[in-house]
């Protein structure tokens, strides 16, 4: 971080930018696994809080009792050295370190014992400017604002609301027109602020086509449901297919 | 549990490692000394799985006719009276299980409660004893895989082939978790939730025939054709079919909310395969006349579905028959690998022993210590024998659980706080431990002598190996 760029301190400090409370990420990460923390990606994160957490998945057969043993100081160095990256930034971050079965249960219960706002999903990514929302269903407005305005806060690029009308119920326009609204309302330059919509069968197939064009992708969890029970979470699924990291924000 | 520092090393100079401490009541994760988080992931469905999956292999697919032979229809009394002493024991080992949610079970009980020498004992002796466990499993494995390749007319000539078919799956199994299965646990739901179909079907089925509903006459018989000694010495003999309650116990430290679901899973999955122990019996006897049943020896079951069902019964028992003993073996194979996980995390074995392979996250040393002798073991394919040492030297666990309730109860330490506290324990430990003890008495001459001198074994090991060892957290 360069001399003349505010501190986050100073960012959240500055009156213009009305935080309702400031937002959470948990960000999980593999760490026996060699996953790590692109540097981009830690410097976008730094103004939120965060929490990392450290995680290795172990098949059924092997106690995790047993796998802590053996694994627990090398995850906690990776975990720490990652940790380090953020504290660069000026950001102190809790850091948590856990053995499971199960990875999505670790990461729901540390999400809930933490009260994230968002869950990071990662992916490689360069230099962030362009960030995107989808929108094609029911989303924390305020959680979202909260959010998006903290992290482009005190760094140039756009958002694009972008909202997705698969031809239910769903009023896309008028949850784009509240977004937009309620960003505006926490104090982020109108003029960083596009809207667009557009019509399509599929949102996540949408999204994962469009990824290129956007850094980060930030979206809702949609819920439980008969395609997420089948295939996971649609933010799952487009965290696998989009080339961006996506920053699920929690119910 | 205890702070004091344990001092004493094993020969190698390794001394225990300190274990994970459950968080509060109802949490779903533990925590190590240094803070990290292991999840809880195993539920009460999954609990029971485990208890019923490992049981119902033997009772109902390699018992009966077994069990017809020497006690005649009385032999569902044998079951029944095996049923009353899991009982008494899973009773004692849930209050145990609530206090010291851990992996290990009754070794880490016994080892806590009565000090080092019997936890070695019992630790080293029950891995052997799931060992001749598994063996048994695979056994009754090959003689369903062989009595289904008759069925289907392959001719097999004067080939080994129960044994072959044995030893190929226990190579099989153990590659399987050597190597990682994902999701084994949710297929063992399945697995176990398919058995539980079949036989309902079957037994409800063969037991409305046998009250006469269906108009034909089932022969009335003597209840007790060979007098009472048989019934309890049969109680010996099939008693293997309710080891597997207190696996549960060897997992408790991945269980959910363990205060809740230990108990349940434990004498629930008890009470599941003991009425369909009974029942199995019951509807066999009353088709066949055990002296017929004693005849067709460990299939006996695919020819009571025969007789009700036609072909297309006795192939479902066959597919049944495959299915619970593979469930039963791979679930023994499992729990052995955390027997010898709790006993050499605490040093009293190598602690090599609990090595965790990186790329495959698996326990392979452990797994090998497990895969290894059951392949010796099955090659001797003798089915009593096996299932016979496997309950002596369960058994002897079993008992010793009820005497550590009894131990911690008369002095309960600090930390001491189960969830789950036995009615009238003195009772019940008490008449559990003697009734474990007592079913010994009733076994093989050569079963007792081959299970006394693996105990002695373990006892010698001690002794040489750690016996400056000092555990964490005894009484």
């Amino acid at each position: 971080m360069s001399e003349n760029e505010p501190t986050p301190a100073e960012i959240m400090a500055e009156a213009s930018f009305a935080i309702r409370e400031p937002p959470k990420v948990l960000v999980p990460v593999e760490v026996l696994e060699g996953e790590s923390v692109s540097a981009s990606l830690v410097e976008f994160l730094a103004p939120a809080e965060v929490v990392l957490l450290g995680y290795h998945v172990l098949p059924e057969q092997t106690p995790t009792e047993q796998a802590s043993m053996q694994f627990e100081d090398r995850a906690r160095t990776a975990i720490d050295d990652i940790a380090a990256a953020f504290r660069e930034e000026g950001r102190e971050v809790e850091t948590r370190v856990a053995f499971t079965h199960d990875r999505d249960a670790t990461v729901d219960r540390v999400a809930a014992e933490t009260d994230a706002t968002a869950v990071l999903l990662p992916n490689p990514v360069g230099a962030v400017e362009d960030v995107v929302v989808p929108i094609r269903g029911a989303i924390d407005v305020d959680r979202l604002a909260d959010l998006v305005a903290t992290l482009l806060a005190g760094r140039e690029g756009s958002v694009t609301l972008w909202g997705i009308d698969t031809g239910g119920e769903f009023d896309a326009a008028a949850a784009v027109e509240r977004a937009r609204e309620t960003l505006a309302e926490r104090g982020l330059a109108t003029d960083r602020v596009r809207t667009e919509i557009t019509e399509t069968d599929s949102a996540v197939r949408a999204v994962v086509d469009r990824s290129g064009e956007f850094d980060v992708i930030v979206m809702g969890e949609g819920g439980p449901g008969l395609l997420s029970s089948l295939f996971g979470d649609p933010a799952e699924r487009v965290a696998e297919g989009a080339v961006a990291p996506v920053l699920v924000v929690r119910d | 549990m205890g702070t004091e520092r344990p001092e004493g090393t094993n020969r190698a100079g390794e001394s225990p490692e300190a274990g994970a401490l459950p968080t509060e009541a109802g949490s779903d994760t533990s925590v190590t000394e240094e803070g990290s988080e292991l999840e809880r992931s195993i539920g009460l469905v999954g609990g029971v799985s485990i208890g019923v999956g490992t049981m119902i292999g033997a009772g109902i697919f390699v018992f009966p006719g077994l069990a017809a032979g020497e006690a005649g229809p009385a032999a569902a009394a044998s079951f029944a009276i095996g049923a009353v002493i899991a009982l008494l024991v899973a009773l004692p080992a849930s209050e145990l299980a609530t206090a010291m949610p851990k992996s290990g079970g009754g070794y880490y009980y016994i080892s806590r409660a009565l000090g080092s020498l019997p936890g070695a004992v019992v630790g080293i002796s029950i891995w052997l004893g799931l060992v001749f466990a598994t063996a048994f499993y695979l056994v009754s494995f090959g003689s369903y895989a062989a009595a289904l390749l008759a069925e289907a007319g392959i001719p097999i000539g004067g080939l080994p082939v129960v044994d072959t078919l044995a030893l190929g799956f226990g190579l099989l199994l153990t590659a399987l978790n050597l190597f990682g299965t994902e999701n084994a646990a949710k297929l063992q739901n399945y697995v176990v939730g398919l058995l539980l179909t079949i036989l309902v079907i079957f037994l409800g089925y063969g037991g409305l025939d046998a009250l006469g509903v269906f108009g034909t006459t089932s022969t009335p018989e003597t209840f007790m054709p060979f007098g009472l000694m048989s019934v309890f010495s049969t109680a010996a003999l099939v008693f293997t079919s309710y080891l597997g309650f207190a696996q549960v116990a060897t997992v408790a430290g991945d269980i959910k909310d363990p205060g809740r679901n230990l108990p349940l899973a434990m004498v629930g999955s008890v009470l599941i395969v003991a009425v369909l122990y009974v029942a199995t019996i019951f509807v066999a006897t009353s088709a066949f006349g055990s002296g017929r049943l004693s005849g067709f020896g460990e299939t006996a079951i695919v020819e009571v579905a025969r007789a009700f069902g036609g072909d297309v019964g006795a192939l479902a028992i066959l597919l049944g028959g495959l299915l619970a003993t593979v469930s039963s073996a791979n679930a023994s194979i499992l729990s052995t690998s955390r027997a010898v996980f709790a006993v050499s995390k605490d040093a009293l074995l190598p602690q090599f022993a609990s090595r965790v392979n990186l790329q495959y996250g698996t326990p392979h040393v452990a797994l090998s210590m497990a895969g290894g002798p059951v392949l010796v073991l099955v090659g001797l394919g003798e089915v009593e024998l096996l299932a016979e040492v496997a309950s002596f030297l369960h058994l002897v666990m079993y008992g010793l659980i009820c005497v550590a309730l009894l131990a911690m109860r008369r002095d309960e330490p600090e930390w001491y706080d189960p969830e789950f506290r036995v009615p009238a324990y003195r009772l019940v430990a008490g008449v559990g431990a003697l009734a474990s003890f007592g079913l010994i008495a009733f076994m093989e001459r050569e079963s007792q002598v081959i299970g006394a001198a693996i105990m002695l074994a373990a006892a010698g090991w001690y002794k040489y190996y750690a016996d400056d060892v000092q555990l964490r957290g005894v009484l």
